[in-house]
């Protein structure tokens, strides 16, 4: 239509122009607007443009004026040789514009591709690499819906838009392959327009792209499961080593105790088998807190702690510590500073008893003999302050936290004996009760701080039935 | 020998029936022991023990069930043995009839101190009412059940009608751990049964007004996570 005017407008100019141009002339400017013509819609237009000029020209501008009808023989060639050159010009620029569009339509598979690439690096989410590409191929193929099935350990299926697929099979299938197999598949539902080689072969490259992504992150998976269980495994050895360790020292004693008890070395009435007896007892104590300790330290590792929370009054518990911790306590001064108007604390009273006993223990035995261990505590905001200080040896300031590790042992290791779990079973408890264990170096030793929530679910502690008469 | 009490043992590790065995009959008790529970409930109607030791961990039983059983039909005390932090169980076997418990390992002086105490319940609940007029000693205090007068020395302790209620429960009761539930119910009413706070400041209340230490009570005593249990002189 636009050819049509530009024609009808060239020859209006043209043909004002007519007595000052010869006919030779106004073919060879006619040339122009023809290439143009081609170059804007065409081979197709280019050439039926060529002729409609041919037939201008002739109308137009050779005598006679306004007839087909065409008397110098020299107005002959001029015709047949302009309609060869328009042709052959039309053609030749026609090819290059058809080679244009399918370079620009290479040019932006080309781009797509290296977006769709670009966004699924790094992708570790096979969720997310799944999104990207339906949101892709839905976007480019801009079909009436799309369904994306991947498979693996946990199959999914993304579906755009999010509603019922159609009645009718998908117009495409696209497998999406990989070296280990097919890992899913897009399924194209498009019935408008139907879907060309070239975009089949677009997709299909979408398809492997993706397929390498999930793989990758399938891979990385695999890799950090390694990883992990690797590390445990090496956990595992620490645990059986140091574990074996503690059990025999105490298996140790009694095995001696015992059998010089069961044997003549011993005899009868001696002061000395008190003492082995006494030995046995005490050990066979030691060997229990230990298995005790492995035990927690499990139950805490599977998750499985769950404390059982009671309104609890934390003097009662800290007293029912200090009257067990009593023979061990002997060479210290224990200090407790609790102001009696301490609101009740939604705490499981045998694992709290557990953190201030691991506290305390670890008190005494880092402590030196004659020292005060003193328990604090005081309300501070929602939330109950803790503090068991000691007037023991500190701890370099970048193992603060990290006394808190399994099995781990500050310098002194060799001095003192434990599994190197009392402090992480603590950290355990009191993280279950939504609280927040740390340590710190104070002006004359070290000092374990806790906090847990004075709240139960935002709640707190129900009125007591009043009870005033007195007998 | 044929009057000497006699205790069922149901236990499945054969190291621990051994010691056992050994030990309660150097005690001077008769000992049958039973590795299952279906046995020992067949040797509890056959052999008519005076108490039942039961180990919550049994192979073909829940404790519990083994517990509800024996329930049906006798009174016999029953002291469950059961390892550490499985107080859940401990809680269910002694709220469905058990009388006493026991966390491996416990020393023997633990466990006679337990059978005593059971013997001593099973004999006053046969022995008609005469539990109820009986005063209850315990260091310097005396509880005097039937007149609810409780001295520190010689001097009356003023308690309020709730905390002599619970006093009252737990002397009568001495030596045995009484679950928080038992407590609660018997002191406060079925409805109050898991307001363990009114235990815990109540407790407080009581040690304060009777203990030389309210903070490391002597006769008041917690079992953590199970109840209380009130020590008083033998």
């Amino acid at each position: 239509m636009f050819a049509l005017m530009l024609i009808a407008s060239v020859t209006t100019v043209f043909f004002l122009l007519r007595d000052a141009l010869n006919t030779t002339l106004v073919a060879l400017l006619y040339l122009i607007p023809l290439g143009i013509i081609t170059a804007l819609w065409g081979l197709g237009p280019g050439i039926t443009s060529a002729f409609i000029t041919f037939l201008t020209l002739n109308y137009f501008f050779i005598k006679p004026y306004y007839t087909f009808t065409v008397h110098q023989p020299a107005d002959i060639v001029i015709l047949v040789v302009f309609l060869m050159v328009a042709v052959v010009i039309g053609q030749l620029v026609g090819r290059a514009q058809a080679g244009l569009a399918a370079a620009t339509a290479r040019e932006r598979e080309a781009t797509q591709l290296y977006e769709l690439s670009t966004a699924l690096t790094g992708l570790q989410d096979e969720h997310a690499i799944g999104r990207i590409l339906a949101n892709q191929v839905h976007a480019l193929a801009e079909s009436e819906y799309l369904e994306l099935y991947i498979t693996g350990i946990e199959p999914f299926v993304y579906q755009l838009p999010e509603r019922n697929p159609p009645e009718r099979p998908p117009e495409l299938i696209v497998p999406i392959e990989a070296a280990r197999g097919v890992l899913g598949e897009i399924r194209l539902w498009r019935a408008e327009q139907a879907i060309s080689l070239r975009e089949q072969r677009l997709f299909q490259t979408f398809a492997s792209q993706s397929a390498l992504a999930l793989e990758r992150a399938w891979l990385a998976r695999a890799e950090s499961r390694a990883r992990v269980l690797e590390e445990s495994d090496r956990l595992k050895t620490a645990i059986l080593s140091s574990v074996s360790h503690e059990l025999r020292t105490p298996l140790s004693t009694i095995k001696a105790a015992a059998s010089s008890l069961r044997g003549k070395e011993v005899s009868w009435d001696s002061p000395a088998r008190v003492d082995l007896v006494a030995a046995i007892d005490d050990e066979a104590d030691h060997l229990n807190m230990l298995v005790g300790n492995l035990l927690d330290m499990s139950r805490i590792e599977s998750g499985a702690l769950n404390p059982k929370r009671e309104w609890n009054i934390l003097p009662e518990i800290i007293g029912s510590v200090l009257a067990r911790m009593k023979r061990l306590a002997v060479d210290h001064k224990l200090e407790v500073d609790v102001p009696e108007s301490l609101p009740l604390i939604p705490v499981d009273y045998v694992q709290m008893e557990q953190v201030f006993t691991n506290l305390i223990s670890n008190s005494l035995k880092y402590a030196p003999a004659d020292t005060v261990v003193c328990i604090r505590a005081r309300v501070e905001g929602e939330s109950v302050h803790v503090q068991v200080s000691n007037q023991g040896p500190q701890v370099p300031q970048e193992d603060l936290e990290r006394i808190f590790d399994k099995f781990y042992r500050t310098t002194a290791a060799d001095r003192v004996t434990g599994t190197g779990l009392g402090l992480s079973i603590c950290r355990g408890i009191i993280e279950a009760h939504d609280g927040h264990i740390w340590a710190e170096n104070v002006a004359d030793g070290l000092a374990f701080n806790f906090t847990v929530p004075l709240t139960w679910d935002g709640a707190l502690p129900p009125p007591l039935p009043m009870d005033t008469e007195a007998e | 020998m044929s009057n000497a009490p006699h205790i069922l043992v149901i236990d499945d590790e054969p190291q621990i029936l051994r010691a056992m065995r050994t030990i309660l009959t150097e005690k001077q008790f008769r000992v049958t022991t039973a590795s299952r529970g279906e046995e020992g409930l067949t040797l509890a109607a056959t052999t008519e023990p005076d108490i039942i030791i039961l180990d919550l961990g049994l192979p073909d039983m829940e404790g519990v069930e083994v517990c509800t059983r024996l329930r049906e039909w006798t009174q016999t005390p029953i002291i469950i043995l059961s390892v550490r932090d499985s107080e859940r169980d401990k809680v269910a076997a002694l709220d469905t009839g058990a009388d006493d418990y026991l966390t491996k390992p416990f020393s023997i002086e633990e466990l006679l101190a337990r059978v005593r105490v059971a013997l001593r319940h099973s004999a006053n609940r046969k022995g008609a009412q005469g539990a109820q007029s009986k005063v209850v000693k315990a260091g310097p205090i005396t509880i005097d059940l039937a007149w609810h007068i409780v001295k520190r020395g010689e001097e009356e302790v003023k308690l309020t009608g709730t905390e002599h209620k619970l006093l009252a429960y737990l002397a009568a009761n001495h030596g045995r751990v009484l679950t928080h539930q038992s407590i609660l119910t018997h002191v406060w009413g079925q409805e109050d049964a898991d307001h363990t706070e009114y235990l815990r400041v109540y407790m407080r209340q009581l040690r304060k007004k009777l203990e030389a230490d309210p903070e490391r009570p002597q006769f008041i005593l917690t079992e953590p996570g199970i109840g209380y249990r009130f020590i008083a002189d033998e």
